[in-house]
């Protein structure tokens, strides 16, 4: 829940600069809301804490309405494979509730990570955010028209 | 402090730069003369001596040094006299010996030291400054020596070191005891007066003596000698000892030649006690030792009634002085001595020995005590082996018994004697030679450690198809790039195979055939030990099949009787082995190696060895990271700054950054370290970064028993998880999940293993350098 009592998911801006804060006591993990797609982002070290923390960000979001999880790796330089290994719990989760995830801006080490480990199977990747978002989300006019 | 090599002598018989192959015992008396302090335990230094081994000219070398400093420690050498009779004598000389050279000391007059002075002329003598105490002591002892109690006397003399005032100079006593077991039957207990006295003081001390009388002088003083430093003192080595009789035939005017100087150092067993005796005769009979026959004479001579002789006759009268009783020890040794069966050591049952000697067990008791401890017996309280002593003793039992026992002509017993010793000879040296190699194969298999080698080095064969025709650089190059790789195992013991069945010995030299135990693997347990079974053939061509499979089926047959559960066998022959013989060793699970390839083997285990092989190394860094949070990436970071050093492509380097982070992981998770600490080492070599990840704490379950990382990756394969690559179905919870950590370094990584370590884990990894 946001601080407004309001679901997060309902009262995210579209743009990711207008952030939502998570619960600063427990996680300070950054995310947004853009419709029914929460974005979480992924600290530079992915490890059993920060994956624990991502973790508790995606259910609370989930709980919260959201359809689909976009996990940014934007900032991650390196995972380890207890994170992956939270990773895929998340993916359980959302798969149970039938929300989607998707990956996005996920560096060559990691992929390269995921693939060995079998993730990349289990979830789409997507070059970098805006590219995640638009992966399900209805066209904007502007694209419509672009298109 | 004066220059050593100026140093005039003081006790010491022989120069200071003549003394030879004990440097660095010298160094650790003269340094605990001058440091120890403090409790019971380190004021005391024990010189365990091996019978033969000498330590007087020791004692008075390290008398001399501590003398020249002119320090505050006055040294004092007292070695016990073989001729006195009883401890009350032995302690009023003490008393004489002590005064003498700590005036000698103090006034710096070196002459003093060996003076014959009356205990009145001392107080005469003695500086201003220590005038008082020393006119206090006589007058104390003039007193005490007309009193009854001789077990004061001893007790007063022998604590003379401790009235000296602090003001005075610190007495530094040296006890050379070497002749310890022949105040055995006195009234007053001298061993255990004196270790009593040495363990009151407050003053540092050296108690030097045969290393098995000092254990039993301890234990009966109800003292624990295990808490002591401790100097062991063994024979010279081959290396020592042709220094001294270098330079001893130098100063004695003895011409000696390469051959016949190998010759003593083999034939005297490398004691400096028997190789300056028979140099001394050689000069004051004019011989010159220029020929096993010159040697050999000599060495008779001295044996049947000189210095060797009669060596031999005081240990013997030491044990007893009962001529009779003597004349059946010689009688018992020298029957059982000959009595050998198929090679194996005589043993006589205690009983025979009551029977023979014809005394009571009590007596008997004591007379092998004295034996055992003079190291010419083995006793262990049932059984006495004769196997005991050096040659020279045999030798001397040998002519003993013919000519007392058996009453043989002398004239007869020195020519058979000295055919003998000839005969012997050229035997004894070419041994020695072959000693040289084979000592090679136990020193190799010593060696063993867990390190990695090319497998062909154990394929006579494939080494032979590959490397045939190549030079030795040729090789060396390639082995060195060669990746298929053993790792050897850690070997903790090893031993001729005569040890374990004698019979060996009809088949070759005892040191053609090495047994060595050792466990496989990163752990210690049942199912890692692994004993090698290693034997040299003796043929000029590639070895046959008839003499391999002889030799696999002794070795099998002794593995069989010894009940070693898993083996090794490994042999070496000159030349390799031909086809029908090797695919005999490759069914029968052998390795089979030429003897370029043990060569090629031994050159690069010597290469690995030493302490200082890494020292300083600039292309080595080590790090310890506390195991908290985050601690890996640490290490991760440093990893990526080597590795672009070494210029590692970028997708490399990501590859080791994860291999590092999991190993550290899986060091914090399994290990229960004590410390909380990873140990990381990073070595660049030309073509390879080789990082070892290390923790102490318990071994994790995953790794025990394992021989190797791929076992373990198979362990800890999630069985409701994904497979690397697989893409396979996965279960919901993610513990299930965990355990990825090694099989991913494995992937990540060029080579994975675990070292042995004797606690915890050491996790080595390779990253091969690919430029790309």
């Amino acid at each position: 829940m946001s601080r407004t009592g309001i679901p997060a998911c309902l009262v995210g801006a579209h743009r990711r600069e207008a952030i939502v804060l998570a619960d600063p006591i427990t996680s300070d993990v950054r995310s947004h809301i853009v419709g029914t797609t929460a974005v979480v982002y992924a600290s530079d070290y992915l490890n059993k804490l920060t994956g624990e923390r991502i973790e508790r960000e995606c259910k609370k979001q989930l709980d919260s309405g959201c359809r689909t999880l976009v996990i940014d790796f934007s900032d991650t330089g390196i995972v380890n494979s207890i994170a992956v290994s939270i990773l895929l719990g998340i993916i359980d989760i959302a798969e149970k509730r039938e929300a989607r995830v998707v990956f996005s801006d996920v560096n060559d080490q990691t992929v390269q990570l995921f693939e060995m480990l079998g993730v990349i199977k289990h979830v789409v990747l997507a070059k970098d955010e805006q590219e995640a978002l638009n992966l399900f989300s209805p066209p904007t006019q502007t694209q419509a028209m672009s298109h | 402090m004066n220059n050593p090599g100026e140093m005039r002598q003081v006790l010491g018989r022989v120069k200071r730069e003549e003394f030879a192959g004990r440097a660095a015992e010298l160094d650790r008396i003269v340094a605990h003369a001058l440091t120890a302090e403090g409790s019971t335990a380190d004021r005391g230094l024990l010189i365990l001596l091996a019978p033969l081994a000498g330590v007087s000219e020791l004692l008075r070398q390290a008398y001399d040094r501590i003398f020249h400093r002119q320090e505050n420690v006055v040294p004092v050498y007292f070695a016990l006299p073989a001729t006195e009779t009883t401890a009350v004598s032995v302690a009023i000389e003490f008393l004489n010996t002590f005064l003498l050279q700590y005036i000698a000391c103090r006034r710096n007059e070196p002459a003093l030291a060996d003076a014959p002075l009356t205990l009145n002329d001392m107080a005469a003598l003695a500086p201003a400054a220590d005038v008082d105490w020393i006119e206090q002591l006589v007058a104390a002892y003039n007193q005490q020596r007309f009193s009854d109690d001789d077990r004061a006397l001893v007790r007063f003399c022998l604590s003379a070191p401790s009235r000296v005032p602090d003001h005075g100079g610190r007495p530094f006593v040296m006890f050379d005891c070497v002749q310890l077991s022949a105040y055995d039957d006195d009234a007053v207990p001298l061993a255990t007066e004196i270790v009593r006295t040495l363990v009151s003081f407050d003053l540092p001390y050296v108690f030097a003596g045969l290393r098995r009388e000092v254990a039993y002088t301890f234990d009966r003083a109800g003292i624990n000698a295990s808490s002591l430093e401790t100097i062991r003192l063994e024979r010279l080595t081959a290396d020592d000892a042709s220094t001294l009789i270098s330079s001893m035939a130098r100063r004695l005017d003895v011409t000696v030649n390469e051959e016949t100087r190998d010759l003593l150092i083999q034939q005297l067993e490398g004691s400096p006690l028997f190789i300056t005796a028979l140099l001394q005769a050689a000069r004051s009979k004019h011989v010159a030792l220029n020929s096993y026959l010159a040697c050999e004479r000599l060495y008779v001579e001295e044996l049947m009634g000189g210095t060797l002789g009669n060596y031999f006759a005081s240990a013997l009268y030491r044990v007893t002085s009962d001529s009779d009783i003597r004349g059946a020890i010689v009688r018992l040794l020298s029957e059982s001595a000959t009595s050998k069966v198929g090679g194996a050591s005589p043993t006589v049952s205690f009983k025979t020995w009551c029977q023979r000697l014809k005394l009571d067990a009590i007596e008997v008791e004591k007379i092998l005590r004295r034996l055992h401890t003079q190291e010419l017996v083995n006793w262990d309280g049932n059984t006495v082996d004769g196997e005991g002593g050096p040659e020279a003793w045999k030798d001397y039992l040998r002519s003993r018994f013919r000519l007392d026992a058996l009453r043989e002509p002398r004239a007869l017993v020195f020519a058979d004697l000295m055919a003998a010793a000839l005969k012997r000879a050229p035997e004894k040296i070419a041994r020695h030679f072959r000693q040289g190699a084979n000592l090679r194969i136990r020193e190799m298999l010593s060696r063993f450690s867990s390190q990695r080698v090319p497998r062909l080095l154990f394929d006579s064969a494939e080494f032979s198809d590959v490397h045939k025709g190549g030079t030795a650089d040729e090789i060396v190059a390639a082995l060195d790039a060669d990746t298929d790789l053993v790792r050897l195992p850690q070997v903790f013991h090893t031993t001729s195979g005569v040890s374990f069945s004698p019979e060996l010995r009809q088949f070759s030299d005892e040191e053609n055939c090495a047994i060595a135990h050792a466990f496989d693997g990163a752990t210690y347990t049942d199912a890692n030990e692994v004993v090698w079974m290693v034997a040299k053939i003796e043929s000029k061509l590639a070895a046959g099949l008839d003499l391999t499979r002889l030799w696999l089926d002794r070795l099998e047959a002794v593995a069989n009787r010894r009940i070693f559960l898993r083996i090794q066998i490994w042999l070496i022959a000159n030349e390799g082995f031909d086809e029908q013989a090797y695919n005999l060793l490759k069914a029968r699970g052998a390795y089979a190696s030429s003897q370029q390839q043990f060569e090629l083997l031994s050159a690069r285990l010597s290469e690995g060895e030493g302490p200082a092989a890494h020292a300083g190394d600039p292309d080595e860094f080590e790090f310890v990271l506390p195991m908290s949070s985050d601690s890996e990436l640490l290490a991760a970071n440093t990893a990526e700054q080597i590795a672009r050093r070494a210029q590692f492509t970028p997708e490399a380097i990501n590859q080791i950054k994860t291999a590092i982070v999991e190993a550290c992981i899986n060091a914090s998770e399994h290990s229960l370290s004590p410390d909380r600490k990873i140990y990381q080492r990073f070595r660049v070599e030309d073509d390879k970064l080789v990082i070892t990840i290390a923790s102490r704490g318990i071994v994790p379950s995953n790794i025990e028993n394992r021989n190797t990382a791929a076992a373990v990756f198979e362990s800890v394969q999630p069985s409701a998880g994904l497979g690397l690559d697989s893409g396979e179905e996965y279960g919901d919870a993610a513990e299930q999940r965990r355990g990825w950590g090694l099989k991913l370094i494995q992937t990540l990584m060029d080579e994975v293993e675990f070292e042995r370590v004797d606690e915890g884990t050491s996790l080595r990894m390779v990253k091969y350098l690919r430029k790309g």
